[in-house]
């Protein structure tokens, strides 16, 4: 047994008991205490991640360590304890202080960090599972509210549905090659593509992508929301971790360029157009997301080192702009009776001139405005495109951004240009929120400058 | 000197940070005017020190920066660079003494156009595809909010608009740069965005004729050229006046500027094949604008229109592959840039002083204020091409270039100079000398009209002098212009 490859996972498990038993013991009086806490158990895991010997393996193989999986893992440590530091006040201010969110969101961590390591289908099933039952719960974390509940049960439902995928699409790859570890294969046959096709559909579920996107938009708008700048960004750093190992092994079959083409455009444009239709800027953004699923999707069309490079660092610097962009949302939340209606936006930017100038570096990154980071990831995923031969795929890509960018303006405009009653004044941030959103504006703003900082962890 | 360059580039930035957390308003503009003037000094001392002789980038500065992407801070002067870097160190010291009494937020509005300020210097001379895109695109936040804060009624409309057809130009731009980066790295296994690296590669035809169109739409929308205009006239019309002013002389340059800086020597060869294409568009550029202007009432719009149709000359003249064509491309240019400054100032004037931009509340404005149309004359002469002022060498090197090659093209560019001149003078007697139809309540209320303040003379005078300068004493500035065209054809 190789202890030292699990070590990350040790000291989250070691963390979540911890946590477990100090939310049984102490009172509501140490709500903040408990969130802190839960935060530094997640920085304390990235820090054991300096500690472990790369490449390893451990459980039988099912379970490997090398640097790629360390630098998905560093991110996903980071981005939770900073969702946990940005999370507390939100539920003080809703008067719903449940003391079991640190260990759920460390749960799902603790799920998505396993996942990252499996090289095994089995141990894939066993650990998306674990981080997806903590989400549902977390979806419904506002028991009175009727909305939570509803999303959180649209989410179980469709999530269901993304598992029972999962499942069947391991039993065609189990049909087909006897085995269940992620192995180059190179025979076209029917149960092998078969495999293809569900399991991307699984994956496509799992990212919110056309035409499986159906719970974004709900569970977005009905979860509490600074949970959903968590659940909008850890897991689907985790699938396109394993989406990218997917491409290296099996990209050279057809199928799977037509799939994720197929997916990816259909989430690109439908996304982006229905975007337009959106009053409640929740959903906008979830829309917002599902468009980003379909560029990203591009990432994985192919086999080829810097489009895959480019897809990570996109990536990894996309969901702190979502973290962020969240955080702000919820800040503004906790003003009585804000229900994020494009209306309610109007002159907020004027009122808080902090948090409106961090909301639009955000959607400006989102566009892909220089110097914000994203617009690297772009370029990076043009420069891939061009070079894997699919010029058209960039094309496309370069179209849905032109149309996205009017929705982002929209908000801008709302909240900083239009004139007329003003129905919101502003609100306060706490020091997580500030924090939380300070590090996501340095990374965004920094990464755009000195790209090179990130760009150096990735290896493939 | 590169550092000289650096400074520039980055001094206004430094400002705007100062300016933006300062709480005081004069402080505020005294730090935008001292900036200004500042890198308008190494402006001119930058252009003192050029050496026209040297065919090559001049005040160069090259330092590592995004080494595993092959990416370097690197920025040079070429004599068009020279050229528009101190028409725009010239515009912003205009912009700013133009806006010395502006009440609304001007902390923020000196913060925005200092931001603004660096990004067009850097556009102008960054030698480095990824740094040269940065500052391109970046000029757009500024811009964005100068239009939408202090813009007119419909302000957000006219911000959002600028915004996305921008966006959608330079959204193609950036993968036209991928591609030929991409393309670079196939040929020589390294990853760089060096301009000269990707400058010298050799493009089989069928990647010069994508790339030249990715390239192309982001420059065409920036200039504008027909049918990517649209945006440009309610851009205008909705901006404050030195958003105006630094629009029409600094940015629409941008688009241009890029077509010589980097289509031309780039693509050669696609450059040929779509000169039939390109001279279509510019024609119709030339004369359609022209024709618009003359239809229009609101004077911001009519001058709007004029840029697109002067605009068409320059990118006609850019593609006529010959000489004396492109020195006048860039020599328009920097013509373009003064005359319509001065026009957007004298528009911006009049509304100050009565509050609206129609022709039909306008009339016989001369009697009440006559050192207003005294300028407003010169700024139009110079605009038309009359003789002795900028306009004239410009129009003169065009017209005689494309002549050579294109006769029949040079002929309807004729056209529309003759165009050119109708619409403003009919612009002129509407506003400044018919004095028939104003009502006598009017008469009444303008004969206590102020007229040019100080900060007005002074922006007033920096521009028409230039035009004077660039009309009777062209020698040096075509030789800068020539610097470049040497550089695009070669010997």
């Amino acid at each position: 047994m190789n202890w030292n490859a699990l070590l990350p996972e040790l000291v989250l498990s070691i963390g979540i008991l911890l946590l477990f038993f100090l939310d049984l013991l102490l009172d509501k009086r140490h709500f903040r205490l408990l969130h802190v806490l839960g935060g530094f158990v997640s920085i304390f895991a990235f820090i054991s991640l300096f500690f472990v010997e790369v490449p390893a393996k451990t459980f039988f193989d099912t379970f490997a360590v090398s640097s790629f999986e360390l630098f998905g893992k560093g991110l996903l440590y980071i981005l939770s304890s900073l969702s946990l530091f940005a999370l507390y006040d939100y539920f003080l201010k809703k008067n719903s202080p449940y003391g079991e969110i640190p260990y759920l969101v460390l749960l799902s961590t603790l799920g998505l960090s396993f996942f990252m390591s499996s090289s095994n289908l089995l141990t894939l099933f066993v650990s998306v599972e674990l981080s997806s039952i903590s989400i549902y719960i977390l979806t419904a974390l506002l028991r009175g509210d009727y909305n939570s509940k509803e999303s959180a049960f649209k989410y179980l439902l469709m999530g269901s549905v993304g598992t029972a995928l999962f499942g069947m699409g391991s039993a065609f790859y189990y049909g087909a090659t006897g085995s269940f570890f992620l192995t180059p294969y190179a025979d076209q046959n029917t149960l092998f593509s078969l495999f293809i096709l569900f399991f991307l559909s699984a994956l496509a579920l799992k990212i919110s992508a056309v035409p499986f996107h159906f719970w974004t938009p709900d569970a977005y708008d009905g979860a509490p929301t600074p949970l959903v700048g968590y659940i909008a960004t850890a897991p689907k750093l985790a699938l396109y971790m394993l989406l990218v190992k997917l491409t290296l092994l099996f990209s050279q079959f057809k199928l799977w360029l037509v799939l994720v083409a197929v997916l990816s455009l259909l989430s690109m444009f439908y996304a982006n157009f229905t975007a337009y239709a959106q009053r409640s800027v929740k959903r906008l953004l979830a829309y917002s997301s599902i468009a980003h699923a379909g560029y990203f999707l591009l990432g994985v069309s192919f086999s080829d080192q810097i489009l895959q490079k480019a897809l990570l660092f996109y990536l990894g610097v996309y969901v702190f702009a979502v973290l962020g962009s969240f955080v702000v949302l919820s800040a503004f939340e906790k003003q009585e009776g804000f229900s994020h209606h494009l209306l309610e936006y109007r002159g907020l930017g004027r009122e808080n001139p902090v948090l409106g100038v961090a909301l639009s570096i955000f959607l400006l990154a989102f566009i892909g405005i220089p110097p914000m980071a994203l617009f690297v990831g772009k370029l990076g995923m043009f420069m891939g495109l061009v070079k894997a031969g699919l010029e058209l795929l960039a094309l496309a890509f370069v179209v849905a951004s032109v149309i996205s960018a009017g929705y982002y303006l929209k908000l801008m405009s709302v909240m900083f240009l239009e004139e007329g009653e003003v129905r919101f004044r502003g609100s306060s941030l706490s020091a997580g929120e500030s924090f939380t959103l300070l590090v996501c504006l340095i990374f965004i703003l920094l990464l755009g400058l000195f790209p090179q900082l990130l760009y150096t962890y990735i290896k493939l | 000197m590169g550092v000289l360059l650096t400074v520039a580039i980055f001094l206004p930035l430094v400002s705007a940070l100062l300016v933006a957390i300062a709480r005081n308003s004069t402080f505020s503009r005294v730090i935008s005017i001292a900036t200004s003037v500042v890198v308008f000094l190494i402006a001119v001392y930058l252009g003192l020190n050029f050496d026209w002789n040297n065919p090559s980038f001049q005040h160069t500065i090259k330092l590592p920066w995004i080494q595993p992407l092959g990416i370097s801070f690197s920025l040079g002067l070429d004599g068009m660079g020279m050229a528009l870097f101190l028409l725009t160190a010239l515009m912003f010291v205009v912009a700013f003494v133009w806006s010395a009494k502006i009440e609304d937020r001007p902390n923020l509005y000196h913060a925005l156009f200092l931001l603004l300020e660096t990004a067009c210097i850097g556009v102008f001379s960054a030698l480095d595809l990824f740094l040269f895109y940065l500052f391109w695109e970046f000029m757009l936040i500024p811009m964005y909010f100068i239009i939408g804060f202090w813009g007119h009624e419909r302000k957000v409309y006219a911000a959002n608009k600028f915004f996305v057809y921008t966006f959608f130009g330079s959204i193609f731009l950036l993968l036209g740069i991928a591609s030929v980066v991409i393309y670079g790295y196939i040929v020589s296994g390294s990853v760089s965005f060096d301009y000269f690296f990707l400058k010298n590669i050799q493009y089989p035809l069928w990647i010069q004729l994508v790339t030249f169109l990715l390239f192309g739409l982001g420059f065409a929308v920036k200039v504008p050229m027909w049918p990517f205009h649209t945006w440009l006239p309610d851009a205008h019309v909705e901006a404050p006046t030195a958003g105006s002013v630094i629009l029409a002389a600094v940015l629409l340059k941008m688009g241009t500027y890029g077509f010589v800086r980097y289509s031309l020597p780039m693509f050669p060869e696609a450059s040929k094949y779509y000169v039939p294409l390109i001279f279509f568009l510019s024609v119709v550029a030339i004369i359609y604008a022209a024709m618009m202007a003359i239809a229009q009432t609101h004077i911001k719009r009519l001058i709007a229109y004029s840029s697109i149709s002067h605009m068409g000359l320059v990118t006609l003249a850019t593609f006529a592959s010959d000489w004396n064509a492109l020195n006048g491309a860039i020599y328009m240019m920097v013509a373009h840039g003064l005359s319509s400054a001065a026009l957007f100032m004298s528009a911006g004037f009049i509304y100050d002083r009565i509050h609206s931009y129609h022709m039909d509340d306008l009339g016989g404005l001369a009697r009440y204020i006559p050192n207003l149309a005294i300028v407003f004359m010169l700024s139009g002469l110079v605009g038309i091409g009359f003789p002795g002022l900028a306009g004239f060498v410009a129009e003169f090197l065009i017209l005689l270039g494309t002549y050579k090659n294109y006769p029949v093209w040079a002929f309807i560019a004729g056209v529309g100079m003759v165009l050119g001149a109708a619409y403003f003078l009919y612009m002129y007697k509407r506003v400044m000398l018919e004095e028939e139809t104003i009502s006598d309540y009017r008469r009444e209320k303008w004969s206590h009209l102020k007229d040019l303040e100080l900060h007005h003379w002074i922006a007033f005078v920096l521009v028409l002098a230039s035009s004077v300068l660039l009309g009777i004493y062209p020698l040096p500035f075509v030789k800068l212009m020539e610097h470049t065209t040497r550089m695009v054809f070669g010997g």
